[in-house]
């Protein structure tokens, strides 16, 4: 049976971490008849580790359900999950384009968050219907005329009619499901027009090649259709189409208005882009849906096998998860230092961090990985403009006419307590001052452009500390700015190491590189011989640490059994030095190649 | 063809003690009186059920504070080696601790079978004596040295630098020379973990008042062979037994927490000496080593040795080539200059010496 549009609601879900979105989800798929309580522990729409570890969504998953409302209609539900972090945000745009309604879910104890706001904001811009939810309202801390008002405030939405529920007891749940089926609006597109359905996620199988996630939105479609990619004119034959529940059902055909995924013998995910418009091959829609970007990486860093030998497998690893995350970009690369690696280009720090994670976990890899940096746009003396996506690219600077780095505005939403803290850690962070606002007695939005190149190292964690957790952060980048930037290098017995050059502002590189000198003087253990460390700016050296070199390195006394505990010793910490890189003649750990980030956590001491 | 050793050698473990030094870290118990009879006993009953190689060597009582024994209890110990091992022109040596000594006692242990005695000093120095918590004074331990010395032809003086400021170490250095014993041993102090010196490693003189210290001593005992890292002795004087465990031989260990190291297998007795008196010659653990295992420890242990290995020694006892299985390793610690090789003998040079770890961390995982 085809399920006419005013039957359906397609809706998504904004929370900040630990609002309690999937439990609110859980409640919906049990009440729903969707999943039963004996499997509900199991079921849930986190699903890599990763995720549940950091309470943080990155791949979106969606089920449908059946609701029978009050009205004694049956309707089907879609529930498209969204990714929950800043990295992901053009993944999150394309969630809220494939829903007409999105539940606001704001912890009744601690308001609305920056991250919340940000999504709110890009729901209200797509036109969504937005129900504000107010959940946790049965804990004693629990303040929910402060949280309607902040939805009222802050958002400017109307929240007089905000559902309140507890997710963990199932309180006002049915009132959610009544609130989705009458204030929801229904799709609204074109049966009888080609098909056009839009992808807003992906997954890679190993069996079944690329799973696309569709929202069907004028037409329909079914397996054995012929179709078409309109970013790059790719076509396919539908092998599958199904719906979530949350597992993959597959279906005759899906129709309009609905949401689930096809099969069409893709083999990677990099072509299959999020936000691309799946059409009929033989009867082409005439335009695409609107909205569709390319993600561009805007965080860099170089990874190297820590054993050499280990390239191969390194690749290989590369290959396998580009095949399930599109978005972070490899190349191979070199350094003198580290030798034969690549250079890796990410949506944000914690997509890094994720993939890093991953290398290490799925494929055992031990990885040394280069500070993350932006790319630095270079326009040369002669008029070239270069993208520089690393610190060794940067031409010399004679050459250089000027250097642009990327900027993001920042938006933080911190109690009103913290606001000279969080104006101090924005101003330290090269920040130009946009606006303060007061939101309510309570709190502010601080707004500030900062170089993204800031962010990237630690801003985040410095924001929670220097708000005690309390703050919250949302940007998106806001173009290139031109700025006095220079290159620092390091030297290891007068050998500069590419891995370890950075760019840094010219206010601020005596300071970084005296304080990465000495940083690295501690990381650097002794040696037969005696290792320089030098920091310079243009070729000239502005400070040098030395590491003393070892004279003495005996056990005193080695009699009956103390030969074996000393060679399981020895192998224990010659297992320790496989983690090390040989720079030249120096071995160098891998803590050394961020080694900067460490220099900004101590400034802060 | 099957590896003949040199030499095996069996070690006996007194682990009693009147009082524990801080910065010791073999097992020992602390006792008001003599080493009980019963102790006594259960090494002999172990020692007669040994199953191993049958002609010793060297038997060498260690401790703990193998002083405590009466000349009875070694003879009767010696009595049971000598029905179980063939000990024809073996080095007996024991272990003392200068307050223990008189000279009737001396004499007595010769009478019992003793051979060799190693005569536990550390400093003639009365603050650094009080530093490392011994229970002699320096005068205390000058007589027993001279009492040693009559009595003994075969005999060797314990000293510990690093507790030391450089001048009184010469001090130090000087008496001991003036006793012209054919062997001495002279450790740098180890700040072991779990002793009570663990706390104090602050103290630890830095690497190069080490150096000059350790240099200090060499240049303080001219005709001495400094035939390993921390040991020194006149021509055929060198310690018979130690050179078991340098050449990682085969050796067996009697007694609480002791050591054997026999066919392969490197294995220990119970770690306390109530279970050991129920259980003698019961392990506490016991590790089959692997060939590979072998090979590498003794590696090691030859590099501590100013001999070192012959490659013609490792081929015959291994039937490899020893460039075949270390041959990198070995090149880059030539490339270091941590060994030389002259004359088909690979060897430590002075700096291979005092970074002697370092050759065992290139050696290993090769």
């Amino acid at each position: 049976m085809s399920w006419t549009q005013e039957k359906i609601r397609n809706f998504c879900i904004i929370a900040h971490i630990d609002h309690g979105k999937s439990t609110l989800a859980d409640r919906l798929l049990q009440m729903t008849g969707t999943v039963d309580m004996r499997n509900l522990k199991e079921q849930t729409l986190d699903t890599m580790d990763i995720e549940r570890e950091r309470g943080i969504t990155i791949k979106a998953v969606s089920v449908q359900m059946r609701y029978t409302a009050e009205d004694g209609q049956e309707y089907l539900l879609h529930l498209i999950d969204t990714p929950g972090h800043v990295d992901f945000s053009y993944e999150v745009s394309r969630s809220l384009a494939a829903c007409e309604g999105a539940l606001l879910l704001v912890d009744a104890a601690q308001g609305v968050q920056a991250q919340t706001l940000a999504n709110a904001y890009k729901a209200v811009d797509q036109s969504l219907e937005i129900i504000p939810v107010i959940n946790k309202v049965d804990l004693a801390s629990a303040d929910v005329d402060g949280a309607r008002r902040q939805i009222e405030e802050v958002i400017g939405l109307d929240a007089s009619d905000a559902i309140l529920t507890s997710a963990k007891t199932g309180l006002g749940a049915r009132e959610v499901l009544e609130a989705i089926v009458k204030r929801v609006p229904h799709p609204k597109g074109h049966p009888d027009d080609p098909l056009r359905a839009l992808i807003y996620d992906a997954k890679y199988n190993t069996y079944r090649g690329v799973i696309v996630y569709v929202r069907v939105v004028d037409g329909m479609m079914k397996a054995g259709q012929r179709v078409m990619m309109m970013s790059t004119g790719t076509k396919y034959e539908i092998t599958e189409v199904g719906i979530f529940t949350p597992e993959m059902q597959p279906k005759p055909e899906l129709g309009t208005g609905e949401v689930g995924y096809l099969i069409c013998n893709i083999k990677t995910l990099v072509d299959t882009k999020v936000g691309d418009t799946v059409t009929d091959a033989v009867n082409p829609a005439p335009k695409p849906l609107p909205g569709y970007e390319e993600v561009k990486p805007v965080v860099f860093c170089g990874m190297y096998p820590a054993v050499t030998t280990d390239y191969n497998e390194l690749r290989d690893a590369l290959d396998k998860l580009k095949l399930n995350d599109a978005s972070f970009e490899y190349k191979a690369d070199s350094s003198d230092a580290l030798g034969l690696g690549f250079r890796l280009g990410f949506l944000g720090l914690l997509h890094m961090e994720i993939i890093q994670e991953r290398l290490e976990r799925e494929f055992d890899l031990t990885i040394v990985a280069t500070m993350p940096n932006v790319a630095y746009r270079v326009t040369k003396s002669n008029g070239d403009i270069i993208v520089i996506e690393k610190a060794s690219q940067m031409p010399d600077q004679a050459e250089i006419d000027q250097v642009e780095e990327p900027y993001i505005e920042a938006d933080i939403l911190c109690p009103t307590e913290y606001v000279s803290a969080v104006i101090e850690l924005c101003k330290k962070k090269r920040g130009q001052h946009v606006n303060v606002t007061y939101i309510d007695a309570r709190r502010c939005m601080v707004v500030y452009h900062i170089p993204l190149a800031e962010i990237v190292i630690d801003f985040y964690d410095k924001l929670k500390s220097y708000t005690r957790g309390y703050g919250s952060l949302d940007y998106r980048l806001i173009g290139y700015r031109a700025g006095e930037l220079v290159k620092l290098d390091i030297l290891l017995n007068d050998e500069p190491v590419d891995a370890l050059s950075t760019i840094v502002h010219r206010d601020n590189a005596q300071y970084v590189g005296r304080a990465l000198a000495q940083k690295l003087r501690k990381l650097i253990p002794r040696q037969q011989f005696e290792v320089a460390i030098q920091a310079a700016i243009n070729r000239r050296i502005i400070v040098r640490e030395t590491v003393k070199a070892v004279r003495k390195n005996v056990t005193a006394k080695c009699y009956g059994g103390d030969i074996t505990r000393k060679r399981k010793l020895l192998e224990k910490q010659k297992e320790g030095k496989k983690r090390m890189k040989q720079v030249g003649t120096v071995e160098v750990p891998q803590e050394a190649f961020m080694a900067l980030l460490k220099v900004n956590e101590e400034s802060e001491r | 063809m099957m590896y003949n050793p040199i030499m095996f050698a069996v070690y006996i473990h007194i682990p009693f003690c009147r009082t524990r030094c801080a910065y010791c870290d073999f097992v020992s118990d602390a006792i008001a009186g003599g080493v009980p009879d019963e102790y006594v006993a259960a090494v002999c009953r172990e020692m007669s059920a040994f199953e191993g190689p049958d002609t010793a060597g060297s038997v060498y009582f260690g401790g703990g504070t193998p002083s405590l024994l009466t000349p009875a209890q070694v003879a009767r110990m010696l009595a049971t080696a000598r029905r179980r091992f063939c000990l024809d022109a073996a080095e007996i040596t024991l272990e003392a601790n200068p307050d223990d000594l008189s000279r009737a006692k001396l004499e007595a242990w010769r009478d019992a079978g003793v051979n060799r005695l190693s005569i536990g000093v550390q400093s003639f120095d009365d603050d650094v004596l009080r530093y490392l918590g011994r229970r002699h004074n320096a005068a205390a331990a000058q007589r027993a040295c001279e009492w040693v010395a009559e009595s003994f032809e075969n005999w060797s003086l314990d000293l510990i630098f690093g507790a030391h400021p450089v001048d009184r170490w010469a001090a130090t250095l000087e008496q001991a020379r003036a006793l012209a014993p054919p062997h001495v041993s002279a450790y740098g102090l180890t700040y072991e973990a779990g002793t009570p010196f663990e706390q104090r490693s602050a103290d630890a003189v830095d690497d190069e008042a080490w150096l000059a210290l350790y240099q200090q001593t060499e240049e303080a005992l001219p005709g001495y062979d400094h035939y390993e890292i921390s040991n020194y002795a006149m021509p055929g004087r060198a310690s018979r037994h130690n050179l078991v465990y340098w050449h990682n031989e085969a050796y067996a260990g009697f007694g609480t927490a002791a050591y054997s190291f026999v066919a392969g297998v490197r294995a220990r007795n119970l770690l306390r000496t109530r279970d050991y008196l129920e259980r003698p010659g019961v392990k506490a653990e016991s590790l089959v080593l692997t060939e590979a295992e072998v090979r590498v420890e003794t590696l090691i242990q030859h590099f501590r040795l100013r001999e070192g290995l012959s490659t013609e020694a490792y081929a015959r006892r291994f039937g490899r080539r020893i460039e075949d299985d270390f041959g990198t390793a070995l090149d880059s610690l030539k490339a270091r200059g941590l060994l030389a090789e002259a004359n088909g003998r690979l060897f430590p040079t002075r700096e291979g010496f005092c970074l002697n770890n370092e050759i065992g961390l290139a050696l290993v995982g090769s």
